[in-house]
């Protein structure tokens, strides 16, 4: 690895509801590697990953018929002052506005994953690059 | 993966515990166990958050389709003992002031 104290992993996975614990597996067992990073930090940092990642399998794929053809590439990355991701996918393109997202009504059944996902991390980003999705997640770490 | 615990107290409380994580696929099956519950008559049903090691928003819609589903029966929802890292959850999307959380299961209805 070029960067010093820069921890990576990168991986791809087909898109299905399976995926999202197979992440949460791998975000653990990436984040065990260094054992400063703060519960709260990883609490946050799960907590958008896997929203972004529920999104994902629920509306990205939603015009395409074709699962086999369905991928996710999902780049973890860990300093020493912050916790970063960036998901790519090659599901249909997002109409959204994160700046505009806000918090439903607590009687809500729905509605509460991006919102979450905005108020757990730093920055939440999302762009539409050369046909895939490209979403980026930040966490300045406490302390870092 | 996750498992869920369910059982029914002599006064008739719904007690569900999931072991586990509570993300996507975890919540439907949350969702229908609530529902199976008010079904059968258990309307007062409260959800031991004790060994529930991550919560998302799909289990946070579960809980509150839930608590409607158990109100219109005539009875409630309670939750109780969230890990900290669950109640991160709760505090963000200010359903600790619907879904109040309980130091326990047995105080749950009495509290």
């Amino acid at each position: 690895m070029a960067d010093t104290g820069v921890e990576r992993d990168f991986f791809e996975v087909a898109v299905e509801e399976a995926v999202i614990d197979h992440v949460q597996d791998r975000l653990d067992a990436f984040l065990d590697r260094d054992p400063t990073v703060a519960d709260t930090d990883r609490t946050r940092f799960e907590m958008a990953l896997v929203e972004i990642v529920g999104n994902i399998v629920e509306h990205a794929f939603a015009a395409d018929a074709d699962e086999g053809g369905r991928r996710l590439s999902v780049d973890l990355r860990l300093a020493p002052d912050r916790i970063e991701a960036t998901l790519a996918d090659n599901g249909v393109p997002h109409e959204l506005d994160l700046g505009s997202v806000t918090m439903p009504d607590t009687d809500a059944v729905s509605g509460r994953g991006l919102a979450l996902a905005v108020a757990a991390v730093d920055d939440l980003s999302y762009e539409r690059v050369d046909g895939r999705n490209h979403w980026g997640l930040l966490c300045r770490r406490a302390g870092g | 993966m996750i498992e869920f615990d369910v059982r029914t107290t002599s006064d008739n409380i719904g007690v569900v515990v999931p072991r586990g994580r509570l993300n996507m696929v975890a919540a439907r099956e949350l969702r229908e166990r609530l529902t199976g519950l008010v079904e059968a008559g258990t309307t007062r049903i409260v959800v031991d958050l004790a060994e529930t090691t991550f919560l998302d928003s799909s289990a946070l819609g579960a809980l509150v389709a839930g608590l409607k589903t158990a109100r219109q029966a005539g009875g409630d929802l309670r939750i109780a003992r969230p890990t900290e890292s669950v109640l991160t959850v709760f505090k963000l999307t200010n359903l600790d002031k619907v879904l109040r959380p309980r130091d326990d299961v047995e105080s749950a209805f009495h509290g």
